[in-house]
């Protein structure tokens, strides 16, 4: 895989606008995803995309194919993601999720009351995620949300796998125990119960 | 909450099986589990944001408005030349704006071309004249030297002169048989200027001899003279000379000044 990425990748420092393109459609979306995730704005996360790839246009050279192009993708979009994360980490509206910020990540649906609730956990997740460290957050977001594997997350964030994993575990912890946590002290026990089960009939 | 055994079992890549039948004995690890389970299950069902199209078109025409590092370094000698195309100056300005490690390469390139020329130190010509290399002459080649060559002529007429013989006759009884009208006339002259050169040359030793003569005289009456006074200081007592007064600290003569002071009293 690492090899016909980087003879794709090797087309495009040619030149060849052909092979530019392929290179855009195959990971222009997952980049503009995990963009969106950390920045929940649209503008913001178009402006991180497009700074991802003009800094992977002007290092291409120093792709060597020695791990996933999507990972060293993602290790160059990283400064750029967690300097914007923080940045909105320390604004006083950090914790409050608006409507429009989470629905480009729900699927419609013909109902409008599981809609809502679907929106409602979208916004208790991101709650959540912005209440625990964004050492934890960040796997959560590149593995729950954006689907990346194990050693893709490893080589973009320079982790062992097994930190990667670890810190998986308690960051999925640590999200539901503030969201349970969070009801109880509004005393809506079993609301969260609910939310779940409602979601996707997990528990 | 102190089992991490479903922690474990996640790291070690258990099933969700072998992950139930722990935490169904163990209380802490079935509400750690039911947590992780909910929290999986509310980003179960969401979906990636869609790539605007505007993003899209803004991502592929990066190429067209940029050049990479690489290409940067083949477009900044061309750019001193001032050979660039209008859309290459467009694209690279963009990039060396973005790109500081390329911006202080071009502007390092920019600022040789206008380095001042450094002026030499005014004792560095001297030093470079001093150490030139000198080119050692052989002997050959200083006798072959004009000065040197008359004078070496004129040393051997005078050996062959004090040998008695005139360099005169020799030359015409060597050559003058031999010789055509003009070569002939050509030494007759030369025989004339040497003759009076030689003449010239006795006077000049003459002088020398006398003056040298003279010279010897005087010496050896000087040398003489001194060996009589030796010989005469050794020879017995001598009165000692009267020694002048001097001051206390052993030079000049001493000067006694005698002062009357008188003094008035009330």
């Amino acid at each position: 895989m690492s090899a016909e990425e980087k003879a794709l990748v090797d087309r495009c420092r040619t030149g060849d606008d052909d092979s530019w393109r392929e290179l855009i459609d195959r990971f222009g979306q997952k980049v503009y995803s995990v963009a969106y995730h950390f920045t929940l704005n649209r503008e913001d996360a178009e402006e991180v995309s497009q700074e991802i790839f003009l800094k992977t246009f002007e290092n291409l050279h120093r792709y060597d194919g020695s791990f996933p192009l999507v990972a060293w993708l993602l290790s160059l979009a990283r400064n750029l993601c967690i300097d914007r994360y923080r940045r909105r980490k320390r604004e006083k509206s950090f914790r409050f999720v608006s409507d429009e910020a989470v629905l480009p990540l729900l699927k419609s649906d013909d109902d409008p009351a599981a809609e809502a609730l679907k929106k409602e956990r979208t916004k208790l997740l991101f709650w959540a995620l912005a209440e625990i460290s964004e050492d934890l957050a960040e796997i959560l977001v590149l593995r729950d949300l954006d689907g990346l594997a194990y050693d893709e997350i490893g080589k973009a964030l320079n982790l062992p796998d097994g930190t990667v994993k670890s810190r998986l575990f308690r960051a999925r912890a640590e999200v539901a125990r503030r969201i349970r946590e969070r009801h109880e002290r509004r005393g809506a026990s079993g609301a969260f119960q609910t939310l779940t089960l409602a979601a996707g009939g997990v528990l | 909450m102190t089992c991490g055994e479903l922690e474990r079992l996640f790291l070690a890549g258990a099933t969700p099986e072998e992950a139930r039948r722990h935490a169904n004995g163990c209380a802490t690890c079935r509400s750690l589990g039911a947590d992780v389970d909910a929290a999986q299950g509310m980003v179960a069902g969401l979906v990636g944001p869609a790539l605007p199209a505007s993003l899209r078109s803004a991502l592929l025409a990066i190429p067209r408005n940029n050049v990479s590092c690489e290409g940067a370094e083949r477009l900044l000698p061309v750019a001193m030349e001032n050979e660039l195309s209008d859309d290459e100056q467009r694209r690279l300005s963009n990039h060396l704006s973005r790109c500081a490690a390329c911006s202080e390469a071009a502007a390092t390139l920019a600022a040789a071309r206008d380095l001042a020329e450094p002026v030499a130190p005014p004792w560095l010509t001297a030093r470079l004249a001093a150490n030139r290399p000198v080119r050692e002459k052989s002997f050959w080649r200083t006798l072959s030297a004009p000065k040197a060559a008359i004078a070496f002529a004129y040393a051997a007429a005078v050996v062959v002169m004090l040998l008695g013989f005139n360099p005169a006759d020799i030359a015409r009884r060597v050559s003058a048989s031999q010789l055509g009208e003009n070569t002939r006339a050509a030494v007759t002259v030369a025989e004339s200027s040497l003759t009076d050169r030689i003449g010239a040359i006795q006077e000049k030793v003459a002088r020398t001899v006398q003056v040298w003569k003279g010279r010897a005289g005087g010496y050896g009456r000087a040398a003489l003279s001194n060996a009589l006074g030796v010989i005469w200081k050794s020879s017995g007592p001598k009165e000692r000379p009267v020694e002048r007064p001097r001051n206390r600290d052993g030079r000049g003569a001493f000067r006694e000044i005698s002062t009357t002071i008188t003094t008035w009293r009330a």
